[in-house]
């Protein structure tokens, strides 16, 4: 059964229609990225998934859901610690600084703890922003271009540590990227996202625990070659 | 040491000149009086006493007008910025009223009120108002839209979304409106006091007019400046201390 269900769904900005129909399922703890020209709709899906803006058409998924988005939106006047806190005011104080404690680890930022998100570098803000989504417990996780500011050392980085935590916590992914690397690397699948519909999808079928290496590989290499012409088709 | 240098020789060089002019008999002494002479005055205020009380009242004003000015600013701000039925009902009025010079208002203020301290303070708070309402406004108006949709995910209270996110988002735009007020402020305790008072400086630089003491009324005016340098430094430091995430998200 799905987790995520998406029938005929469509956005409108004014006149100008961003999504049009467009149908998309995901299974529990699957991990889907979603890949596409700027202006393609991709932020904007993720945004009508959230229910944040109004769309026409049946979306059914979890309420439950963390976002991670692409200009972080870790507050700055809260510390890393504070920032995992928020939201959590209804647990006991016991179980706060326990969830803060494990997610602060999580993020390998338990000496940081302290800091505010300016003393901190991009990667670690964005490893915050992912702890902070996580320590409530959501059941879907949309990810928007997390990674778009960071260079490309990091990026690498940050998207094994992803791969790590998702082993570990399982939760289904939506993840949208301008990367194609990123996408193959780090997804069960991926759905290119153009003229406002999905228009073509690729099961990634590499094994896991998947690791750095096999960027290097031509499989790898002929799948990103496939998606590339997928999307400039 | 530098830094102090250039701070300091430059105040040094306008004592002396202005001490050389004044005795120098380019001026009329009683017109101009040097800066030796309005120490002197500045001295016999404080061992008089005069120089306590008028500041002690006249600080007392003003933090109570910028008090009250402020926090109906900031909550006002922050409800015509981001709740559209307070901005429709609300925001004509303040539109309304906020071209008047607050001077203007004293008058009509004496009126209603008199001339005690209750009047002083409502004057105040009425000029500080429009300034800290309007920077409220704009920085509750441009919070980053992922803050609002964060909070939306981590807490249903839109009681502490207001409170935890939407102030705190829209705090530098407070401080940079409540450092508009301060200056305000000062302005409007000096009229108010001009108009009607028997206490502050103000008052003392009114009487000393009268009585043509020009030597006690440019000590009261220095104090006057020193104080609101002073008031809004303190302002910046404490802000620095309260809230130092701003200073570091701004560099």
């Amino acid at each position: 059964m799905s987790h995520i269900s998406v029938n005929n769904v469509s956005v409108h900005y004014d006149s100008y229609c961003v999504l049009k129909g467009i149908a998309f399922e995901a299974s529990k703890g699957e991990f889907v990225a979603i890949i596409g020209k700027s202006g393609s709709g991709k932020t904007t899906f993720l945004h009508a998934l959230a229910r944040f803006i109004p769309f026409a058409g049946d979306i059914c998924a979890p309420k439950n859901i963390g976002m991670v988005f692409q200009h972080y939106a870790v507050f700055p006047w809260l510390t890393a610690s504070e920032n995992i806190a928020f939201g959590l005011g209804y647990k006991t104080e016991n179980e706060r600084a326990q969830i803060v404690r494990e997610h602060l680890s999580l993020a390998e930022l338990e000496e940081k703890k302290d800091k505010y998100p300016a003393e901190l570098s991009g990667g670690q803000v964005q490893r915050i922003a992912l702890a902070r989504s996580l320590a409530h417990n959501p059941e879907v996780l949309l990810m928007d271009e997390p990674y778009g500011a960071l260079d490309a050392y990091t990026r690498d980085k940050m998207q094994q540590w992803l791969l790590d935590v998702w082993a570990t916590h399982k939760k289904t992914v939506i993840f949208v990227t301008h990367n194609i690397e990123e996408a193959l690397f780090l997804a069960d699948r991926v759905l290119i996202l153009n003229h406002h519909k999905f228009t073509k999808e690729f099961t990634v079928p590499f094994a896991r625990p998947r690791r750095e290496e096999i960027k290097f590989t031509p499989e790898f290499n002929q799948l990103r070659k496939v998606i590339f012409e997928g999307i400039n088709g | 040491m530098k830094r102090f240098l250039w701070f300091i020789i430059p105040i040094i060089l306008t004592v002396v000149l202005w001490e050389v002019v004044s005795r120098g008999g380019f001026v009329s002494l009683a017109l101009f009086p040097p800066p030796s002479k309005v120490a002197a005055a500045l001295w016999e205020m404080v061992t008089a006493g005069t120089l306590f009380y008028d500041t002690r009242d006249s600080l007392g004003r003003l933090l109570a007008g910028l008090l009250i000015g402020s926090a109906v600013g900031i909550l006002m701000g922050l409800l015509t910025g981001r709740m559209k039925s307070f901005a429709n009902v609300l925001s004509p009025v303040i539109q309304i009223l906020r071209p008047l010079p607050p001077v203007a208002i004293i008058p009509l203020v004496i009126v209603w009120f008199g001339i005690d301290d209750g009047a002083k303070v409502f004057s105040i708070a009425f000029a500080v108002f429009f300034p800290v309402w309007i920077n409220t406004y704009i920085g509750a108006r441009q919070i980053p839209q992922a803050f609002l949709w964060s909070a939306q995910l981590l807490t249903s209270s839109s009681v502490k979304t207001f409170r935890d996110v939407v102030f705190p988002a829209a705090l530098p735009f407070v401080i940079a409106g409540i450092r508009n007020a301060i200056a305000i402020a000062f302005i409007m305790v000096f009229v108010s006091e001009l108009a009607g008072a028997s206490s502050g400086l103000g008052y003392r630089i009114s009487i000393t007019h009268l009585a043509y003491r020009i030597d006690e009324m440019m000590a009261a005016l220095f104090v006057l400046a020193a104080l609101g340098a002073l008031v809004d430094q303190l302002f910046v430091l404490g802000t620095r201390k309260v809230f130092p995430w701003i200073k570091l998200s701004s560099t």
